[in-house]
């Protein structure tokens, strides 16, 4: 270099000087090659963690419709006014510096001073807004949002209604630190087929397929029960992620989406929510207080078209969060409105099972139908005697199952025998749980085989063939019965699910679709046989003698059967639980309606109008749908 | 004396080019970086234009170059005959900081005088006038340097100004006298002996007193310093704040207590470090805009810090070329000069500036604790700007009025 041979030898101190300078000035250059270049990403990384912050932002759920695409469940859009803290600050600051008295404030005393000093600017600014709907937020959960949630929007005012929206439009331009923000609110239309659907819980974890860590996340939900569980993770969709860049003290600076959010899959059930309101309606009106389930299923192909359970809940209780009052209520161990009893409590089937003793009977061929049995009005087995609604008389089996004559099917099953009365049952899938919904059913309970070799008397018959005793069955299996029995002896596994369709709205395929008309078992039965029981059904509607007479609907061949089942505890009977299992039209059956109702005075008096009323609905929705439409009339 | 046209002093009538031009470039980057520092938080939108960093930075800059083109005028000789005065002068601003009345108190210390418009540090001007000072001083025969008398003179001549700056208190800048003065004893022809002595003498102190500090229980202290130098001596060695046998309260107010304390390094550090080979981009600073290094700071101290960050590598490479320009022109000039004042000023003033780079980067990398030391014509402040210019006139001063032969 230029400078050291003019140093040279005579001046060692000067090159000593200089060389401690070279020296001095290569240990910084070291060290600025060392942080910077070789330990550069790690001080990157270290910036990066402190100043940006990740927040998860759920996706819009899926709906749930039912098979015409009537929404059961879906995200509603709202909009709530959100303060931004970080455009605030400076009004903070100003605000403080006016209210301060001058002199020294001790610590304590100047928190207290800037809580109070940022509540009264964001009422103040909120207060400009003159909105009609008064702020929701209070003060200390303002306090609770700066300390722990600072770089994110704070909701002032929720929930607008579309004219406040545009209230807030003219006036909050000038406003600062203000602005609407859309979310989404899970809605329940007529809170329709409640059970099924279920309702969702407050839950914002990541899914498997998510970042897990996230420092804040936006309020998410999961499925709890019914369909809003089953199908939870393709409803749920898949979050996004929003990063900020946050500054020394945690006041957001800029944001940007670094992953859209992918929105949740649509369920579409097979459901008609217009058949779904209907039943609901006819099953509240029944009698006050009602516990009971409604079933109406398509025997053509095992579709359900709507589940009705009594009590009944609102699923739109749980968004954003149910309060505890609600949530006691709502575990009442007596109502238990959250069960649903269309699967999820097994009953004595009663006389309807007479059904099933009616089948079995004739095809073991010592039931001729035709043939005259003469009834006591009673039936004495042993020393005990079993009563008999049917007064004493002839009956052939029409008139004994339009009367439901206990006599006449006791003697019948005796004759017929156990094993082939357990066996007809097993042929209907008694006591085995149809699979409709996991973990919201039970079973019911029905005599295997072996059963009948521990300890069988024919007592035991004699209460199995009218429906008590050892067989507990749910209404859900009612309607998989009967629609066995109107359809030519087809046993479908009942299917709620039609397919599972993607949110966009130009997709033609659906992601998933379920297959109708799954083939469980077949009856194996004379066709004869089925047809008998088929007449013997509509002709305990249309017989001013049967006893589902008060089923009829002029217009509509409809058949049934009613059943009052008795509970017995400790030897007494404590309470009855009535049936009328249905189906309709009777040339071709299309609907299948089952009526449960807990503690009802009879099948005939308590089920059979229920089903009059849905059968009623179901004429009038027939026609207006067959009328064509006025559009289509124009085109 | 036989060639009276000879000894007349020849003034060179040009400036050295190189040391001007590595000075001009640091004065741009000294705007450029001190308008990024400032220009990221929302406040300085609404100061006027005339109130800015920046542009009074230039001010400054003008008022030292006007300083500097003055000092030039005269040869150094003559300044150096008035170098007692100004010695004197300087040690009468450092008392009068101290009085309560004069100096203004901020942050806990005593270190300017308030003259409105302008803030006066006495003691970066005092740093000057100790070198004039000690330069004329041992300009003297060299034989008359082997007395200890002399020495001690020397030494009292640097400890009146150490001391009166460190009752600011002031411990960085007292600091920065001890380098130029040793450098400058050491050029001028002093036994080794005695330096090797005091430098070792010196270094056992300091490292008791650095022992002393950390490690033993209060009584035992000999020399107290200020709580907030104790903690920036124990933030430098990663040191935690409580004593072994701290009650867990005190422990958890201790940790807290040193996070802030090493916030600012910490920050720095990381400013420094993700500026990685060609940093960020001017302006583009995030840990700046953020606010992680702190507002206060980021344009004076910690300067470096924002040029590392949006610069890079590349960046503090130039930054360190420019100020290696500044140093050895000085060395240059030292060696060119015939006589022993001039080659006394040229190294105090290289050693001095040197110091200051020295210590300041390297508080910015944590290679030293945190001491108040500015960068040299980089960071903002009226009087290291004007001290650092007029450093640098002294220097063309003695390339100027060299005497030929």
């Amino acid at each position: 270099m230029m400078l050291f041979p003019q140093i040279g030898r005579q001046d060692p101190a000067l090159r000593f000087i200089a060389l401690a300078l070279v020296a001095g000035l290569a240990v910084l250059l070291v060290g600025l090659w060392h942080v910077q270049v070789v330990s550069g990403k790690r001080h990157l990384e270290a910036q990066q963690n402190q100043s940006m912050r990740t927040l998860r932002v759920p996706a819009v759920r899926g709906q749930i419709t039912d098979r015409h695409h009537q929404p059961l469940a879906f995200d509603r859009p709202v909009y709530h006014v959100n303060a931004y803290l970080d455009e605030l600050r400076p009004h903070f600051q100003q605000e403080y510096r006016r209210r301060r008295t001058p002199g020294k404030l001790t610590r304590a005393q100047v928190s207290a001073l800037e809580k109070q000093v940022r509540f009264n600017t964001v009422s103040n600014f909120v207060n400009q807004l003159r909105l009609p709907v008064p702020m929701t937020l209070t003060e200390p959960q303002l306090h609770w949002h700066y300390t722990n949630k600072l770089a994110l929007p704070l909701p002032v005012v929720r929930d607008l209604t579309p004219a406040q929206v545009a209230v807030f439009m003219e006036r909050g331009g000038a406003v600062p630190g203000l602005d609407v923000a859309v979310a989404s609110s899970r809605t329940y239309p007529h809170a329709a087929a409640a059970h099924l659907i279920g309702y969702l819980k407050r839950d914002d974890s990541s899914s498997e397929d998510e970042d897990s860590f996230y420092h804040y996340r936006m309020p998410d939900f999961v499925g709890r029960t019914g369909i809003e569980l089953l199908f939870d993770q393709k409803l749920r969709g898949r979050a996004g992620t929003r990063t900020m860049l946050v500054n020394n003290l945690g006041y957001r600076q800029s944001e940007h989406m670094s992953t859209p959010a992918g929105a949740g899959h649509n369920v579409v059930l097979t459901l008609d929510l217009a058949i779904q309101r209907a039943a609901e309606q006819a099953l509240a009106t029944a009698r006050p207080d009602v516990e009971g389930a409604v079933v109406v299923m398509d025997p053509t192909n095992g579709d359900i078209l709507a589940i009705a359970s009594a009590p009944t809940f609102n699923p739109g209780d749980f968004v954003p969060r149910i309060d505890s009052d609600a949530w006691d209520r709502l575990r009442d161990p007596q109502l238990r409105p959250l069960i649903l009893r269309a699967t999820q409590e097994r009953y004595p089937p009663g006389s309807i099972f007479k059904i099933i003793t009616g089948l079995a009977a004739l095809e073991a061929g010592g039931l001729n139908p035709a043939e005259i049995f003469s009834s006591p009005g009673h039936f004495q087995l042993g020393r005990r005697t079993i009563k008999d609604t049917a007064p004493a008389g002839n009956y052939n089996f029409r008139r004994a199952f339009i009367h439901s004559s206990n006599t006449y099917f006791i003697h019948h099953a005796l004759q017929a025998g156990p094993d082939r009365l357990t066996e007809m049952g097993e042929r209907f899938f008694l006591g085995k749980s149809t699979g409709l919904l996991p973990g919201q059913e039970v079973a019911g309970q029905f005599p295997d085989r072996a059963k009948l070799r521990e300890g069988w008397a024919p007592g035991d018959t004699a209460n199995l063939s009218i429906g008590q005793g050892p067989v507990t069955v749910t209404p859900l299996q009612m309607a998989v019965m009967t629609s066995a029995v109107v359809n030519g002896g087809k046993v479908w596994w009942p299917r709620l699910v039609d397919r599972i369709e993607s949110p966009e709205a130009d997709a033609v395929n659906p992601v998933e679709q379920f297959p109708a008309a799954r083939l469980r078992g077949d009856l194996n039965v004379n066709p004869k046989n089925l047809d008998t029981i088929r007449d013997a059904m509509l002709a305990d509607v249309e017989d001013p003698e049967g006893t589902g007479r008060r089923a009829a609907v002029p217009g509509m061949k409809i058949g049934g059967k009613t059943g009052t089942a008795e509970v017995q505890r400790g030897g007494r009977n404590v309470d009855k639980i009535t049936w009328f299992v249905s189906f309709a039209p009777y040339e071709n059956p299309k609907y299948v309606v089952v009526v449960m109702i807990e503690s009802g005075s009879s099948g005939g008096g308590t089920c059979a109008p229920v089903a009059q009323k849905i059968y009623r609905a179901i004429q009038q929705l027939e026609r207006s749908r067959s009328l064509p439409s006025v559009t289509q009339v124009n085109r | 004396m036989f060639d009276a046209a000879l000894t007349t002093h020849q003034r060179r009538l040009r400036p050295d080019g190189l040391l001007l031009f590595a000075l001009l470039g640091l004065m741009a980057l000294g705007v450029a970086f001190i308008y990024s520092a400032r220009a990221a938080h929302e406040a300085s939108a609404l100061i006027a234009w005339h109130k800015q960093l920046h542009f009074r930075q230039i001010i400054w800059y003008s008022l030292g170059m006007i300083g500097a083109v003055l000092v030039c005028l005269k040869d150094y000789r003559t300044i150096a005959r008035w170098s007692l005065v100004f010695y004197w002068g300087t040690t009468l601003l450092l008392v009068a900081v101290l009085i309560p009345g004069i100096g203004a108190m901020r942050y806990g210390a005593r270190r300017w005088i308030d003259l409105g418009l302008f803030q006066l540090q006495p003691s970066e001007f005092a740093k000057l006038a100790v070198i004039l000072a000690m330069a004329q001083f041992l300009s003297r025969p060299q034989e008359e340097l082997r007395q200890p008398r002399t020495l001690l003179k020397a030494f009292g001549l640097m400890a009146l100004p150490f001391l009166l700056v460190l009752k600011e208190p002031d411990l960085g800048s007292a600091l920065m006298i001890v380098p130029p003065g040793l450098a400058m004893l050491y050029v001028g022809g002093v036994p080794t002996q005695f330096l090797k002595r005091f430098m070792g003498g010196g270094a056992i102190f300091v490292l008791l007193l650095v022992v002393s500090i950390l490690f033993a229980p209060p009584k035992w202290q000999v020399i107290k310093l200020e709580d907030y130098q104790k903690r920036r001596l124990l933030v430098y060695f990663g040191m935690n704040y409580a004593p072994a046998n701290a009650t867990p309260a005190e422990r958890a107010r201790a940790l807290s207590d040193q996070r802030r304390d090493s916030y600012n390094v910490e920050q720095a550090m990381i400013s420094v470090g993700s500026g990685g080979l060609t940093g960020k981009g001017w302006r583009q600073g995030t840990q700046n805009a953020l606010g992680y290094l702190p507002r206060g700071v980021a344009h004076n101290d910690f300067i470096f810090s924002v040029i590392a960050e949006e610069s890079g590598f590349v960046g503090s490479l130039f930054v360190l070329a420019l100020y290696a320009t500044v140093l050895f022109a000085g060395i240059r000039i030292a060696s060119q000069t015939r006589d022993r004042l001039g080659k006394l000023l040229a190294v105090g003033v290289v050693t001095l500036l040197f110091s200051h780079v020295f210590v300041n980067i390297g508080m910015n990398i944590r290679l030293m604790p945190v001491t108040g030391v500015p960068l040299p014509l980089l960071s903002y402040g009226g009087s290291s700007v004007i001290c650092s210019l007029v450093a640098a006139g002294l220097l063309q001063n003695v390339h100027l009025h060299q005497k030929s032969l």
